[in-house]
Formats: structure tokens, sequence, C-alpha cells
């Protein structure tokens, strides 16, 4: 906040589209604008020029986790979810059901009633996930999901991913992690200053770079290739079929 | 209405979980306590002291929980990044204003009713017998305490949480003495200077014109109609301070 603002271009271009159903990885450098594409998204942030259509019924059918998340640290886990239930009219009952059926599924049950000041990183990414879920969206956003996890809340992060891709939602994450993107996704696109440098899915990638997707990547971000998509308005659209 | 009500009983439950805030309330309830000692010296008058000095420690503590909390209320939102969680689903920005003045409020309504009910215990007990006037004073403070957070709310949507605190406070004090600096310009002032007291006059919340402190203290009465006109333009003042604070809020990129 303040009285000067200066104008900086974050996105320049972003063209994307994500498929309905689909297991969706962004990825991209540090500052490479997927965090940012993600906010334009919700309506976080405004492009100053192009559209971003989520394809869904609006925010009510949407589940986001922010990077780095902070929750309110004075309420248990089970307070910010039912807090959470709520800013979705969602009745006390419905509220109970699903903030029980959510922590049993991120393992958190034995700690529904600590307060989140005393939770772990890896325990507020965990809690950060079960509230991106509380009001069963058709489209998930998850920025970072499994920074600050150990191997067994990264595994139970992936299955959680797996089991929303098996009812047929729609996840888009961002990650750093090139191992889990590989396992996960069915589809991704690759970000490089602010614009989307590639885009398809996992197996032309792995085509193009039969070592892995890690080799594909650095080649991608380092050496920008010259059929690069992204000249056109940002347009970001998920919940519909590629064409 | 489910997202106000549920970001108001969030505000409510953070901020009676403070622990700043039981510090200054029992500061408080030592202050009125103190009154006693006051009275005491004060011969024949310690029922009227009492009231004075505790009313006037209601007023006090009142407005500066007011001005510190409300100051922090939707800056720590957006500084440590909660406003994430509430923005990605479906919550306007005039509800978060709204809830988290009401959480606030309530809050208040605690702080304040309590400080009031226990001088008004304490006055029952000790002072000589109590007059409901110390519960309509303190009603009345209520009244100007909200204006202050409303205030408050606005100037940090557009300025640092101490920043806002202090103009909140500065508004207070402004709205104690506007009615003075109309009464002044009146005296052998130019029509500008005349004309400049009645904008600041009006732009400034006449908080005296709501202060019955004096009535309660059996010092003087007061005309209770315009009490309840000048209550009404509090209550006007704090909608319109909601609602610019709204307005900011709704342009605002995170």
């Amino acid at each position: 906040m303040g009285l000067r603002r200066r104008r900086v271009e974050i996105l320049r271009g972003v063209d994307l589209v994500v498929p309905k159903g689909a297991v969706f990885g962004l990825l991209g450098p540090n500052g490479a604008g997927k965090t940012t594409t993600v906010k334009v998204a919700l309506g976080l942030m405004t492009a100053s020029e192009g559209e971003a259509r989520l394809g869904v019924e609006g925010l009510a059918d949407v589940g986001y986790l922010p990077e780095n998340p902070y929750f309110y640290d004075y309420l248990s886990g089970r307070e910010f979810l039912s807090f959470c239930g709520r800013l979705f009219g969602m009745s006390a009952g419905e509220r109970r059901a699903r903030s029980g059926e959510l922590l049993r599924d991120v393992g958190l049950e034995g700690a529904a009633d600590v307060h989140l000041r005393k939770y772990s990183k890896g325990m507020l990414q965990r809690i950060g996930i079960a509230q991106a879920l509380i009001n069963d969206p058709e489209l998930v956003l998850l920025d970072e999901p499994m920074t600050g996890l150990d191997p067994i809340g990264r595994l139970e992060v992936k299955r959680i991913i797996q089991r929303l891709h098996d009812e047929g939602r729609t996840v888009l994450f961002n990650s750093h992690i090139l191992a889990d993107v590989e396992e996960l996704c069915t589809r991704i696109a690759v970000m490089k200053g602010g614009r989307i440098v590639w885009s398809g899915t996992v197996a032309e990638a792995l085509t193009d770079s039969p070592e892995g997707l890690e080799a594909f990547f650095m080649r991608v971000v380092g050496d920008e290739p010259a059929g690069a998509v992204g000249d056109g308005q940002p347009e970001i659209v998920a919940g519909e079929t590629p064409s | 209405m489910n997202q106000v009500a549920a970001i108001a009983l969030n505000t409510f439950r953070e901020t009676i979980r403070d622990r700043v805030l039981t510090v200054i309330v029992l500061f408080a309830l030592v202050m009125i306590v103190a009154g006693l000692w006051l009275g005491s010296i004060s011969l024949e008058q310690q029922g009227r002291m009492m009231k004075d000095f505790g009313l006037v420690a209601v007023t006090a503590f009142g407005v500066i929980v007011a001005a510190f909390i409300a100051a922090t209320l939707v800056r720590k939102e957006v500084e440590k990044r909660t406003v994430f969680v509430l923005f990605s689903k479906p919550v306007s920005r005039a509800a978060f204003v709204v809830g988290k003045f009401l959480g606030l409020a309530a809050t208040l309504a605690v702080v304040v009713g309590g400080m009031g009910l226990f001088l008004f215990v304490v006055t029952l007990l000790v002072g000589g017998g109590a007059s409901g006037m110390v519960l309509v004073a303190t009603a009345l403070i209520y009244l100007q305490v909200l204006t202050v957070v409303a205030v408050v709310v606005f100037f940090s949507t557009v300025t640092s949480a101490i920043l806002a605190s202090m103009l909140g406070l500065g508004v207070f004090v402004a709205g104690q003495l506007s009615h003075n600096v109309l009464s002044l310009s009146r005296v052998g002032a130019g029509a500008l200077t005349e004309a400049v007291s009645w904008v600041v006059f009006v732009v400034i919340p006449n908080f005296n014109a709501v202060d019955v402190k004096a009535v309660a203290v059996g010092e003087m009465t007061v005309a209770w109609g315009q009490v309840a006109l000048w209550g009404l333009y509090l209550v006007a003042y704090t909608v319109v301070a909601l609602g610019a604070a709204a307005l900011v809020m709704r342009r605002k990129e995170f």
C-alpha cells in the first residue's frame, strides 16, 4: 500500500487452456509468473489486458491453496475448516462432517483440535489442502502443494491429487518438483519471463527429451524454442476441452 | 450474509483471544477502582468523582483499544496473506470489511459494556447509589468507539497501521473539540473562517454532542432529542467510512 505505484509487467501474453478433468502442471523458474497467473485466474489480481475464465460456476466451485500459506494461528485445524466451510454457506452439520472427512484424508485427525500456531510447516500445508477442498470443488488450484512436506506428506498429497483426478476434477498445480509433475500430470505448460514457452502432454515432453522431464525443462527454459506459444493476450481458461 | 457472519465470528475470536486486550481491560478496571481513592479524598463527592473518573477511563480505554486493534484488522490479513484464503472463496471485499467491523464491534461491546457494568456495580456498592445514567453514558461511549473503529479501518486501507491509529485518535480528539471551533469562528471572524469552520464541524464527527458524562455525574441536563440526532449522525458517519473502506479494498490487488 502506498501513494505511488510503479507499473511492472509480470505476464506478457499468457495463452493457456486447462482441459477439464486434467491434472495440469504449471512449471517455470522462480519469477516466471506462475503464481501471478493463478492469482489473475482467481481475481486476486487483474490483468491489464485479456481475460481469465475459470470455466466453472464461479469461485464457489474452486479450491485454492496459496504458496507458503499462512492461516489464522489462533484457530484449531477443525475451527479453521469450519470457518472456511461457513464462507461457502455450509450448514453446521455439513461443516462438521466435511471437516472430519478432510482431516482424516490429510492425516491431521490427531491434531484437529490443536491451534494452527503449533502446526509444523508440513501440517500447515496439509490443512491448506484440506481448506482448498472443503467445498468439494470442480477446479482445484494448488500453488506449490509439496513445499515443506516430508516424503510421507508428499505421498499423501499425491494420493489426494490422484483421487481428485480419478473423480474427474480439474487440478492445476505449480511445482518445482519435476518428479511429482511427471508422476501426476497429464499435461504441462512451462512459463518463463511471464510467457508460456511450451505447452503439451507429459508424453510429448518425454518424447522430446527421453532422459526425463528435468532435462526437458532445462532445455525449454534455458533455450526458448522457436515454436513457443504465448504471443497473444492473457487468457486462462479451465474446464474446457482444448481444440 | 453467511460470509459476513463467518468473518465477524472469526474476528471476534481473534480479538477476544488477544492477551494484549486482557491486559488493557485489567488496567482499565484498576483505573476505575482507583476512582474510589479519588472519591475518598473529595469531601461529600465520592459518588460523583467515581462516576466522572470511571467514565473517562471507559472512554479512554475503549478508544485506545478501538484505534489500535482496528488499525491491524485489515492490514494483518493483507500482510499475512490470509486474504488469499478469503478472496479465493465467494467473499466480496465489502463483506470482508463489514465482517471485520462487526467482529471488533462485538469484542468492544464486551470490553466497553464490561467496563461500564463494572463501574455501575462499583458505584452502586460504594458510591452512594448508582444512576442508570452511567449505563446510558456507556452506551453512547460505545457509539463513539464504533465510529472511531470505522474511521481507523478506512485509514488502514490507505496508509500504515500506526498512522491509521494516530489519525483515528486525532479524529476522536478533534471530534471532542469541533463544536468549539464553530463557536470561536463566530466571534469576530470573517465569512471565510466561519465557512471553513462549518466544513470542519461537518467532516469531523461531533463526539462531544453525544457525550453525556456530565449528565451522569449530575452536573447538567441535555436535550435527548438532540443527542439522538447526533447519534444518528455518528451511525451515518460509520456507514460512510466503512463504505469508503470497502471501495478502496475493491481496487486492491493481492
